[in-house]
């Protein structure tokens, strides 16, 4: 590296990074437990080195260095790391001092804390959000429910995704650094969790469809227990549900032990008649 | 056959994500069991199934590769058997449980397996073999979640119809009305999940928020992410101050 003439500087095209970025999206394509992402990466920075390097040798030495254990969020923010990526592997091929260990250690250092953001705001905020409106539209038999989730989802994680590379482009790794030190990215978090909260809360009402089919009568008169309940507080036994197994998932237990759990608890609450669902759901 | 044609390549495309510009809202079963619904002609309940069994894994997150279920063999497999026997949509998340256990093997197969192509990758990327490359990528893996999901769910969609329909017809009406409990119960377990996610000490209270306004007010879902919304953005604005001035 950096024996070119600075006269013959070699720069990355917009479409070459557009690929690259474009090409990230298959980043998990062949997925697999010994270095996740490492192919994929690989595969996706090949126009970048296309564009850099002419000669086999060159480029196989430049591609080597992606084919080591790699794994982030690949889709809405962890695309700043190829985006940096790509900006120093421009600056290597034009002959400044940017050896292949800087690259890979800076990548190493970006994708565990970029992982952890990027899933927070893809998994944990913009996919139970969406999927909470679409699954409260689709249950109403609206088909628009999945279509907007479709919909909605592709076009922030492509503009956010989109955004992230080029910032990291541009600006290289002292954008990630400024970006997290500001901590807006965790306060933006926090108001997107503010809206995931009521939305969920609203669903913890709606969506669990338990009730109790107990009635009895006390002399003359017939007590319907769950017209008792909601006199109380409406919906309440969804909400108790939710609250025990928010409980048990906080004592440290498994989904699949809570699924079971909920698969006993309900079989035998419904045979014994203490649980049921509406007539009409 | 044409559905089960359509069915085995949702599958297929569920597990192995080609570009996640396309695939990565296959991962979940309000998507991809919708797309299921489609190919086999029964767009509404199909619909409705998936969405009791997205419910369920609303809070399902997947990182390092790792993950508690298989939540694409769920959404998939669900909602086709759900269709196939004619059941009622709640009863989606009681179908879609048992395949979701057993598609952790297939996802464990399928993790382990892709790591030879990589290894075959190796050699190109030391050839300089950048179609080579890019090959190892895409088909290997492709044809393993064929052999490990599509043919599955082929065979299910073309095979599975009457035995799905007599095995349904078989189960006695108080199993039908105790596995809808189950059904009903489920989401309880998604919503929770993701309380364990973003539901921060100072910041909980508007989860009971969201609550009080749909059993008091009614309000429905598109209200509540408005004024969920504007809650946010006050919030933002009056706490940024505080931060900024030292007050």
């Amino acid at each position: 590296m950096g024996q070119e003439d600075n006269k013959n500087q070699v720069k990355l095209r917009k479409g070459d990074l557009i690929k690259h970025w474009l090409g990230g999206y298959s980043q998990e394509t062949c997925y697999n437990y010994e270095r996740l992402q490492a192919l994929g990466s690989t595969q996706a920075i090949i126009p970048v080195i296309k564009r850099l390097y002419k000669t086999k040798e060159e480029r196989a030495r430049a591609l080597k260095k992606y084919m080591v254990f790699f794994n982030t969020e690949p889709s809405f923010i962890g695309t700043v790391i190829p985006g940096i990526a790509a900006s120093m592997e421009e600056q290597a091929a034009n002959g400044v001092k940017v050896t292949e260990d800087d690259i890979n250690s800076l990548r190493t250092g970006l994708m565990g804390p970029m992982a952890g953001i990027g899933d927070t705001v893809s998994q944990g905020i913009v996919y139970p959000i969406l999927a909470g409106i679409a699954c409260s539209l689709a249950l109403a038999g609206n088909l628009a429910g999945p279509i907007l989730f479709e919909v909605c989802y592709k076009v922030i994680m492509l503009t956010c995704g989109y955004t992230m590379y080029m910032v990291g482009y541009k600006k290289g790794k002292t954008a990630i650094l400024g970006f997290l030190r500001a901590g807006t990215l965790n306060r933006v978090t926090e108001i997107f969790s503010i809206v995931g909260l009521m939305v969920i809360g609203s669903m913890a009402a709606t969506r669990v469809t338990i009730m109790t089919p107990i009635a009895f009568t006390v002399g003359e008169v017939g007590i319907n227990l769950q017209k008792v309940l909601d006199s109380l507080l409406p919906s309440m036994l969804p909400l108790l549900a939710v609250l025990a197994v928010w409980k048990l998932l906080a004592k440290g237990k498994s989904p699949t032990y809570v699924i079971a759990i909920l698969f006993i608890f309900g079989v035998i609450c419904s045979l014994l008649g203490i649980l049921s669902i509406p007539v009409t759901h | 056959m044409l559905s089960a044609i359509l069915v085995a390549i949702i599958a297929t495309l569920s597990t192995w994500w080609v570009s996640h510009a396309i695939t990565r809202t296959w991962l979940y079963p309000l998507w991809s069991g919708f797309l299921v619904a489609l190919a086999m002609g029964e767009p509404i309940i199909g619909m409705k199934a998936a969405a009791y069994i997205q419910l369920t894994y609303l809070g399902w997150i997947t990182a390092g590769g790792t993950m508690p279920g298989n939540l694409m063999v769920a959404g998939v497999f669900g909602t086709a058997l759900t269709i196939l026997s004619g059941a009622d949509p709640i009863l989606a998340p009681t179908f879609a449980v048992p395949f979701s256990l057993l598609g952790i093997l297939t996802w464990q197969a399928y993790m382990t397996l892709n790591s030879f192509w990589v290894h075959k990758a190796d050699k190109y990327v030391a050839e300089g073999n950048l179609t080579g490359i890019r090959m190892m990528n895409w088909i290997p893996s492709g044809v393993l979640s064929f052999v490990l999901n599509g043919i599955p769910a082929f065979i299910l969609v073309r095979f599975g119809g009457d035995y799905a329909t007599r095995a349904l017809a078989s189960i006695p009406q108080y199993l039908i009305n105790a596995f809808s409990t189950v059904g009903a119960l489920m989401p309880a377990l998604g919503i929770a999940m993701l309380l364990m996610y973003i539901g921060k000490r100072k910041i909980i209270a508007f989860f009971f928020a969201g609550y009080f306004l749909t059993v008091y007010l009614h309000l429905d879902t598109m209200a509540i992410t408005v004024f969920a919304a504007i809650a946010g953005v006050l919030v933002y604005f009056f706490t940024v101050d505080n931060k900024n001035e030292g007050v």
